[in-house]
């Protein structure tokens, strides 16, 4: 039986038009696409603090009566134990098939975000130190964002990526897109006619890096390679973000809106 | 045809061509392609190992990461995944993924940080294959190399302590394991009946926990409840690499041994127990001072006759 889901439900992200990062936006619009997908309403709140907010220090986080559950994976066991589940139909082999895929996304696609907004000098300087550190005064901005650098470059060093140029970055990057648009075909979602927390992931990462714009189109390029990738987005979106007045954006709107992203 | 490629990794024992999961994962690749590979391993001498092992040089190139150097291979047309679909294919790459993100940090730990293993078994082993002053330094510093890995990709909050970032650790590699072997089911190799890139990184990963034997091996057990994976294993080990005599025989042997000893001790305590009621026999005046012979056993199966012996 489902235990009842609170209506005041909330979903804690950073400031959407001026402070929210790249990977971030894609890690919060795949918990919202995941909750919307078990037609679970939530609020979604914008606050700058909300990375400290966080009890892992990670966006998003939601807050669900009195408990407070970050990122995707502790929030779809949350949403399990609540009695609401999109992988139950799945078999064994399909389970594991599923886990390794969010691996993959959260290996190639995540990473290959953070480094591209924290270990490539030109987007960094022009993009995300800006953004980061905005809702502070000087010198705090510069401040907060230069620790969160050296934090993240220094993940990256200790799995192997900081050796990488941006180019095989990108290459990892289209191997990854190659082998979802591969596992997708021509299905409208993953697997069967049921979307899972799967399809949240991806199109979170994917229609995030559709729609920002960044200091070259390089990175959604290679996701437009992929026709049945970015007709997936669509569908989803439209399936389940139209009517929302928060992300009522097509593709195209959104695009118009990119230059705010700046 | 093309130049001689050489492939320089890690030396293995307890049966295992290497200790080293990446150097394990190009060898069975190489194998499973047919790719004729020089294997150098690295011994006791003065060709330091540079950097990351396992490194492959051909003519003048030289890769070094397992990833591209199975890459390399394949445009060398080496391919061991011909005959896998598109589909086959991204399911390769998931599952990699997979590996490296749940396993293989528990493979480190289990190898590198867990104390009474490192100390007795990986230190030595690594000091023993590198030449002396490097022999200090290295195994140190992968292991600190191992730990900072841990801590910064899995360490962050709400996990705080080094224990807890342990259980979380073990806790997803069990998982790993149990959705491997479930994928794997009952069928040879993970798609069909010839070996692929994707059997040559389970086998990388999972051969070194499965064979090498630790003070601390709760990965080991979990994995010998599995036994579709143990059997994965052994097969490829036979079929590949050609150990049967020297790899299996000495598993086998030492069962034999580890039975042998506990039966010694359990027979030499009963004659220590016997000598000592000798002893009280002997104060009494009853009877003459017997000599009870200690036992010595060959090996095979004297089992049964000791015992025949020391009942009175």
């Amino acid at each position: 039986a489902a235990e009842p889901w609170p209506e005041n439900a909330a979903l804690y992200q950073q400031l959407k038009e001026e402070q929210i990062l790249l990977s971030d936006n894609a890690s919060s619009l795949a918990v919202q696409a995941f909750l919307q997908m078990c037609n679970l309403p939530v609020r979604v709140i914008c606050r700058a603090n909300a990375e400290y907010m966080s009890p892992s220090g990670k966006v998003p986080f939601i807050h669900v009566g009195n408990q407070v559950v970050s990122e995707l994976g502790p929030i779809v066991q949350f949403v399990k134990a609540k009695g609401h589940s999109l992988s139950d139909g799945l078999d064994e082999v399909q389970k594991a098939e599923m886990k390794a895929y969010m691996e993959l996304v959260n290996n190639m696609l995540l990473t290959a975000e953070l480094y591209l907004q924290w270990c490539d000098d030109v987007t960094v300087e022009e993009i995300t130190h800006p953004r980061y550190g905005s809702p502070y005064p000087w010198p705090l901005n510069r401040i907060l964002s230069y620790q969160k650098q050296w934090e993240v470059r220094r993940k990256m060093k200790a799995i192997g990526w900081a050796g990488k140029t941006l180019e095989q970055v990108l290459e990892d990057v289209d191997q990854c897109c190659h082998a979802l648009s591969q596992r997708l075909g021509t299905q409208p979602y993953f697997f069967n006619k049921q979307p899972t927390e799967l399809d949240a992931l991806v199109f979170g990462h994917l229609f995030t890096i559709l729609t920002t714009q960044l200091i070259t189109d390089e990175l959604s390029e290679k996701v437009k390679n992929y026709s049945n990738l970015t007709a997936f987005c669509r569908r989803i979106e439209q399936q389940y973000f139209e009517g929302h007045e928060k992300d009522s954006s097509t593709i195209a709107a959104r695009s118009s809106k990119k230059s705010l992203l700046r | 045809m093309a130049a001689p490629m050489e492939l320089s990794c890690w030396g293995g024992d307890w049966g295992l061509p290497s200790l080293h999961p990446e150097s394990l994962t190009v060898m069975a690749y190489a194998k499973f392609s047919g790719a004729p590979l020089i294997v150098n391993t690295v011994n006791n001498s003065w060709r330091a190992p540079k950097g990351d092992l396992p490194v492959l040089v051909s003519e003048d190139i030289v890769i070094s990461q397992p990833a591209k150097i199975l890459n390399f291979l394949r445009k060398q047309k080496y391919n061991a995944d011909y005959d896998l679909s598109a589909k086959q294919g991204a399911d390769t790459l998931a599952y990699i993924a997979l590996l490296e993100e749940k396993l293989h940090p528990a493979l480190l730990h289990t190898f590198w940080i867990e104390a009474e293993n490192y100390c007795s078994v990986t230190k030595p082993w690594f000091a023993s294959k590198i030449a002396f002053p490097l022999s200090l330094y290295l195994p140190g510093k992968m292991s600190r190399e191992a730990l900072n890995r841990i801590l910064l990709t899995k360490g962050g909050p709400p996990l705080y302590s080094l224990t807890e970032v342990e259980a979380q650790i073990y806790r997803d590699a069990k998982e790993c394991l149990n959705l491997l072997s479930k994928r794997l089911g009952t069928s040879q190799f993970f798609f069909g009946d010839t070996p692929t890139t994707l059997d040559a990184f389970v086998f990388g990963f999972l051969a070194p926990i499965y064979k090498v034997c630790f003070p601390r091996v709760q990965l080991q057990e979990h994995l010998k409840q599995l036994p579709n994976l143990c059997r994965f294993c052994d097969d490829i080990l036979t079929c590949y690499f050609r150990l049967t005599v020297s790899g299996h025989a000495p598993a086998g042997q030492d069962t034999a041994d580890a039975n042998l000893q506990k039966l010694t001790q359990l027979v030499n305590k009963e004659s220590n127990l016997i000598e000592k009621m000798d002893d009280n026999l002997r104060k009494s005046p009853q009877h003459p001072p017997r000599k009870l012979t200690t036992l010595k056993l060959a090996a095979g199966g004297e089992e049964s006759s000791p015992m025949s012996r020391l009942s009175p």
